[in-house]
């Protein structure tokens, strides 16, 4: 009894117990982790289940955006590099997603999966949606458009880390740079998307760049990006038809490599 | 045991760790700075050494042509030459002159040597405060942490700043023991600062401790004291905080700058000058892209918590765990104010202690601090945690094994083998978890995270840095050479690894034939393969690549438990 009486609670064997429990699962986990992700010959077979179903046109996608290395190396020939440099998915009536650890791609977003296959951990979704119709690019119309300053070029660069081609200028600080497309071809909506190119820029000039689109002399849209916005989106309902857009390129700064994309879209 | 043979324990752990890492960097690739600090060690060493066999003197121009310049980034003057001298001097004693080692050992093994060091001094520290389980525990948990393991394979400064920080932190702690002569510590801050510019930090560890545990040992309601008014109190303090160990500031204030001084040549000539151009250096230096929480950094400000995060993600789950225990132990002692604690105590070793960390990683809670390199930066908390988490350990299996030894059919002997063996067995789950979180993490240990992280996929998923330096190329080398023409010359885009690229060559690594294209675009247009190092920013990289090569597949892709680190491209046939 008096043996009892003296000793104390058991809860001070807790903290040990929990440093056992602590270490013995970090044993686990630590070597649980480091062979989590699906190998070679899981990657192999969901790629060849992409390429029995395949048609030209479709857009593959990997899921989450840091194992598309991995991805382009297995799948990388039937990714052209305008697919891969996109302004958007919309046009893209069908999509596979190659995903692991359960991770969704954004070009996914909201789309349920026709068809779904788990290849040792490398999950293929596919996605059939009516795509959006476009009825002109400015990207291919580059040869037409007038500008009042320097033309814009045609890139395929960083924009938010992320591959986009588009039509990069750098506007005089103060002094909006006036790009015109004559006539070109409306749908019910025109998409855009404008960012900042190059991550050593966006480090060394902070300030913001703004894109306005005009439509007969109106503004219809406009986005401002900032250096850590990415690839910013901006649309606007349009008259179908042709008509004369000008997209107006802004900066504060010099060096502002502002890259834009848009599509008018039935 | 005897106190030898506990010594003669803290050097066998000192001499396992060097040749760990010396085993565990014959993987590890060359860091992009690492080649700087070896081309200007190597010169450094030189020097010295002409100096010595006098075939030359002290001459403004030699100083110069070696150590500095006009620019702020001649001959590497930016940073301080202790270790760079030591790395050449290694290279040539090791390399040239003996052919004991390879080149790149030859060059790194001061580093190694010095983390040996640095778990020597806090097995001897730790020695003396708490006895040796504490001491073993902290000396082996310091061992077995991956990222401290992985710096301290490399040529540079960031695990001997570690070492040196903590040096001097336990002369400090030696000097207030009342010596005539507390040299140590300004000899040890001395060569910190020689080693790297963080080592200016230290003063406000040491000057807070300095003054706390002044006034703690100042004599109490003495003679005088009672109906003083507030400015008597105040001198009175300020003597009592001046005299108290006096020899400690003076042999900091002297001592300190006089090592630096002396072991650097380029102080000699205008040293205000050029002391003055160092640290604007680093006042100013541009930040790098780092990227944190899923985001690119490279402006302030920066998240208050990336010393936090990352900190909890690069050190092995159960030394944190073991070091918050630690810690409460800590505090509960601090609260219960033993009144009978030692001189030892009254040192103040556990405040020494919290004040190092929070020098250390202090600054990146500004906001405005370069948080480029991460942990790497503030590795002096390190020993900290590691202390913190052997006083957890020791203090969770005491209390465990003396409840065990309540039970009536314990008696005296079974229940000190009782504590040996509870010990033992906490001890070693925690460190073994460690040890395990080290062997995975190597050679790619800038990619892994600890199991809260998810090791290096979560890691990948929470957005953190991937790894930096280029280092991972060392995984792809044998994969281009087999892909190098058969015939004549290949030009390879070689990304961040192209400082690196002649020694790569000299050590065989790749054929003489695979040449370097050279930067950017022109470079990549020259190129038949390329190479990008996986950062988010380097990105581009892939996309310069893709459009010369007009193809967005690599051929082969480095991975590190899964994660793409490095992938491989191939122009394809015209």
């Amino acid at each position: 009894m008096s043996a009892l009486s003296s000793r104390s609670s058991p809860i001070v064997v807790a903290p040990a117990l929990l440093l056992v429990a602590i270490s013995l699962w970090e044993i686990r986990a630590a070597r649980r982790d480091a062979v989590s992700l699906p190998g070679d010959a899981a990657w192999h077979a969901a790629a060849e289940r992409v390429r029995a179903g395949y048609r030209p046109g479709d857009l593959i996608v990997f899921a989450p955006d840091w194992i598309d290395p991995v991805g382009r190396n297995q799948l990388g020939d039937l990714i052209p590099l305008e697919a891969a440099a996109r302004m958007d998915a919309a046009r893209y009536g069908r999509i596979w997603e190659l995903a692991i650890r359960g991770a969704r791609s954004p070009d996914t977003a909201g789309l349920d999966p026709a068809q779904t296959e788990d290849h040792g951990g490398v999950v293929v979704r596919r996605f059939e949606r009516a795509p959006a119709i476009v009825v002109s690019d400015v990207l291919a119309r580059l040869p037409s458009a007038t500008s009042d300053g320097a033309r814009p070029t045609l890139e395929l660069t960083e924009v938010g880390f992320a591959p986009h081609r588009c039509l990069q200028v750098s506007p005089a600080p103060g002094t909006p740079l006036r790009i015109t497309f004559a006539g070109l071809l409306l749908g019910r909506e025109l998409v855009g998307y404008a960012g900042i190119a190059d991550v050593f820029t966006r480090r060394d000039v902070r300030s913001p760049g703004r894109i306005d689109v005009e439509l007969a002399g109106k503004i219809i849209a406009s986005a401002v990006a900032g250096v850590d916005d990415g690839w910013v989106r901006f649309a606007a309902a349009t008259p179908p038809g042709p008509a004369d857009v000008t997209f107006v390129v802004r900066a504060t700064a010099p060096n502002r490599r502002i890259c834009f994309a848009a599509e008018a879209r039935q | 045991m005897s106190a030898r043979a506990h010594r003669l324990i803290g050097w066998a752990l000192a001499l396992v760790t060097t040749l760990v890492v010396v085993a565990n960097q014959r993987g590890v690739g060359i860091a992009r700075d690492e080649v700087v600090y070896m081309q200007n060690g190597a010169r450094y060493a030189d020097w010295w050494i002409g100096l010595v066999m006098l075939d030359h003197g002290v001459g403004v121009r030699s100083v110069t042509q070696t150590f500095g310049g006009p620019n702020p980034t001649d001959n590497n003057r930016e940073h301080p030459p202790l270790m760079k001298t030591l790395f050449g001097l290694s290279e040539k004693l090791l390399h040239r002159t003996l052919g004991v080692t390879g080149e790149v050992t030859g060059f790194r093994l001061p580093s190694a040597i010095l983390h040996g060091v640095l778990v020597l001094l806090v097995y001897l520290m730790v020695l003396e405060l708490w006895g040796v389980a504490h001491a073993i525990v902290a000396a082996l948990l310091v061992l077995c942490l991956p990222r401290a393991v992985f710096h301290a394979g490399l040529a540079c400064f960031d695990a001997p700043i570690m070492t040196l920080w903590f040096a001097t932190i336990y002369a400090y702690w030696r000097g207030l023991d009342g010596r005539r002569w507390p040299w140590q510590v300004g000899v040890a801050w001395g060569l910190a600062l020689a080693t790297k510019h963080t080592a200016l930090l230290l003063p406000l560890a040491l000057g807070v401790h300095y003054v706390i545990v002044a006034l703690r040992a100042r004599p109490r309601g003495g003679e005088g004291t009672a109906g003083a008014t507030r400015r008597a109190r105040a001198v009175a303090n300020a003597r009592a905080v001046i005299g108290y160990r006096w020899r400690v500031i003076v042999s900091l204030a002297v001592l300190g700058p006089v090592t630096l001084y002396a072991v650097w040549p380029w102080l000699w000539f205008d040293p205000m000058h050029h002391v003055r151009d160092w640290l604007t250096f680093h006042l100013h230096h541009v930040h790098y892209n780092y990227e944190y929480l899923g985001r690119n950094w490279n402006a302030p400000r920066f998240p208050w918590h990336v010393a936090l995060v990352t900190t909890l993600f690069t050190v092995p789950a159960a030394t944190l765990a073991a070091a918050v225990t630690g810690a409460g132990v800590w505090i509960a002692e601090r609260i219960r104010r033993d009144p009978g604690r030692s001189e030892r105590d009254l040192r103040g070793p556990v405040l020494l202690f919290a004040l190092s960390l929070a020098a250390s990683a202090g600054p990146f809670f500004l906001g405005t601090t370069p948080i480029f390199g991460a942990e790497k930066h503030w590795m002096p908390v390190l020993p900290t945690l590691c202390i913190a988490a052997a006083a957890g350990v020791v203090w969770a299996a005491r209390a465990a094994a003396g409840y065990l030894a309540t039970f009536r059919a314990v008696g005296e002997r079974l229940a000190r083998r009782l504590a040996t063996g509870v010990l033992a067995g906490i001890a070693g789950s925690v460190v073994l978890a460690a040890a395990v979180e080290t062997q995975l993490a190597e050679p790619y240990a800038l990619t892994w995270y600890n199991a809260l992280a998810g090791g290096a996929p979560g890691g990948a998923d929470l957005g953190m840095n991937r790894q930096f330096w280029g280092v991972a190329v060392r995984g792809v080398l044998a994969r281009l050479a087999a892909e190098a023409r058969p015939t004549g010359n290949t030009y390879v885009y070689t990304h961040d690894a192209s400082p690196a690229w002649g020694l790569y060559q000299r050590l065989g690594l790749v054929p003489s034939t695979l040449l370097d294209a050279g930067w950017e675009q022109a470079g990549i247009d020259r190129s038949e393969l390329a190479v990008v190092i996986h950062e988010r920013h380097f990105n581009r990289h892939d996309y310069l690549i893709w459009n010369s090569y007009r193809t967005v597949q690599p051929i082969y892709v480095l991975a590190s438990d899964g994660v793409p680190i490095v992938s491989v491209y191939r122009r394809p046939a015209r």
